[in-house]
C-alpha cells in the first residue's frame, strides 16, 4: 500500500503541470517577421506567468497582443501574462502571439521550428512550431 | 362605368403592387454608392515591379482590394488569407471579371520583390491577384481617399542595428464596382468572406 501510493506521488511530480500544444508559426522570409501561436494548459493548482520567448532563428523574440483602438489594429510588446490555475491560454491570430522579428532564415511550409518560452514556476519549456498556413 | 372603376381600383392598388416589386426585388439586395475614385489617377508598381495605373488598370472589373503591410505577422496575414479563401469561392462559383488587389502601406519596405516573396510563400494564385506598392505620397494621398488610416509607430532597432517598426492601421477590405466605385467596406482580418461573395455576385449581375 506504502509502495502503491508512493508511485502515485512520484507519478503526480513528475507531470508536468504546465503544457504547452498546438505550437505553429506563419510562413515568412529570411528578413521578415513571424508569428508562433499555442496553447498553455495550466493543470496546477497555482497561476504561472509566461515572462519571456526565445528562438534563435530571429534576430528579436517578443510575446504581442494585438490590440483594437478608435477602430484601428495594432501590435505592441507585453511584458508577462498570467495563466490562471486550471486553465488554457491561447495565443492565436488576432490575439496574443510571439513574434518573431528579422527571419534569420525563411520559414517554409510544412518545416519545423524551435522556441524556447520561460515560466515563472515552470522554467524553461522548449517547444516545435511547425509552419503552417492559416487552417 | 366599369373602365373607370377598373382604373379606379388600380390607382387605390398602385402603392400596394409598387411596394410588393419593391420587396420582390429584395430591397436590400442594392449597394449604395459611395466615394468614387474611377475618376482618379495613381501611378502604382506591381510584384513584377510592372507600372499599374489605378484604377484605370481594373476599369470594368469587380475590384476586391485590401489593405497591408507585410512585416506585420497578425492581422494582415488574417486579410490576406481571406482574399485568397475568397478568390477560390469567386472561381468555385465561375464569377468572371473580379480583381484582387492587396496595397501596401508600407512602400518604404515593401518593395515589388518583397511582396512578390511574401505572395509566393503563401502560394498566392496571381491570375486574378496583385500587390501594388509605389511612391509613399501617392499611396498616402490613395488610402486617404479610400478611408484607410495607418499610423507609423516608433522606431527601435535589433541588435545588429536593424529598424523595427509596426503600424497602427485600419482593418479593411473594400469591394469597388466595375467603375471605381466604392460600394462596401468590411473588416480584413475578420471578414466574412460569404457576404462579401454574395455582394460580388450582386455587383455582377
Amino acid at each position: 500500500m506504502v509502495l502503491f501510493l508512493s508511485l502515485l506521488t512520484l507519478l503526480n511530480f513528475n507531470t508536468p503541470k504546465l503544457k504547452v500544444e498546438n505550437v505553429w508559426l506563419r510562413p515568412a522570409d529570411k528578413g521578415m517577421n513571424s508569428a508562433m501561436y499555442f496553447e498553455i494548459v495550466n493543470n496546477s493548482d497555482n497561476p504561472d506567468t509566461l515572462y519571456k520567448a526565445a528562438s534563435s532563428t530571429a534576430e528579436l523574440v517578443q510575446i504581442h497582443e494585438t490590440f483594437k483602438k478608435n477602430g484601428l489594429m495594432g501590435m505592441r510588446e507585453v511584458k508577462f501574462i498570467v495563466i490562471k490555475p486550471h486553465s488554457t491560454l491561447t495565443f492565436k491570430p488576432g490575439g496574443y502571439h510571439v513574434m518573431f522579428i528579422k527571419l534569420k532564415k525563411d520559414f517554409k511550409l510544412k518545416s519545423e521550428e524551435e522556441a524556447v518560452l520561460y515560466f515563472k514556476h515552470e522554467g524553461m519549456i522548449k517547444v516545435k512550431a511547425v509552419v503552417k498556413k492559416q487552417s | 362605368m366599369l373602365s373607370l372603376i377598373k382604373s379606379r381600383s388600380v390607382l387605390f392598388y398602385l402603392p400596394v403592387i409598387l411596394f410588393s416589386v419593391f420587396l420582390i426585388n429584395g430591397c436590400g439586395d442594392k449597394l449604395p454608392e459611395n466615394k468614387s475614385i474611377g475618376d482618379q489617377s495613381y501611378s502604382l508598381i506591381n510584384q513584377d515591379s510592372s507600372k499599374v495605373i489605378f484604377p484605370d488598370a481594373f476599369k470594368g472589373k469587380i475590384l476586391v482590394m485590401s489593405f497591408i503591410y507585410t512585416n506585420c505577422p497578425d492581422i494582415c496575414p488574417l486579410t490576406t488569407h481571406n482574399m485568397q479563401m475568397l478568390q477560390e469561392d469567386v472561381k468555385k462559383d465561375n464569377i468572371k471579371n473580379v480583381q484582387f488587389v492587396e496595397l501596401s502601406f508600407d512602400p518604404t519596405r515593401d518593395t515589388p520583390s518583397i511582396l512578390k516573396e511574401y505572395g509566393n510563400i503563401r502560394n498566392i494564385d496571381y491570375s486574378n491577384f496583385e500587390f501594388l506598392t509605389g511612391k509613399k505620397s501617392v499611396i498616402d494621398t490613395l488610402i486617404h481617399h479610400m478611408n484607410v488610416i495607418a499610423i507609423q509607430g516608433d522606431t527601435t532597432f535589433t541588435k545588429s542595428g536593424q529598424p523595427i517598426y509596426f503600424f497602427t492601421h485600419t482593418d479593411r477590405i473594400t469591394l469597388l464596382d466595375q467603375n471605381g466605385k466604392i460600394r462596401n467596406e468590411y473588416r480584413g482580418s475578420t471578414a466574412n468572406t460569404a457576404e462579401i461573395l454574395k455582394d460580388i455576385k450582386i455587383l455582377g449581375d
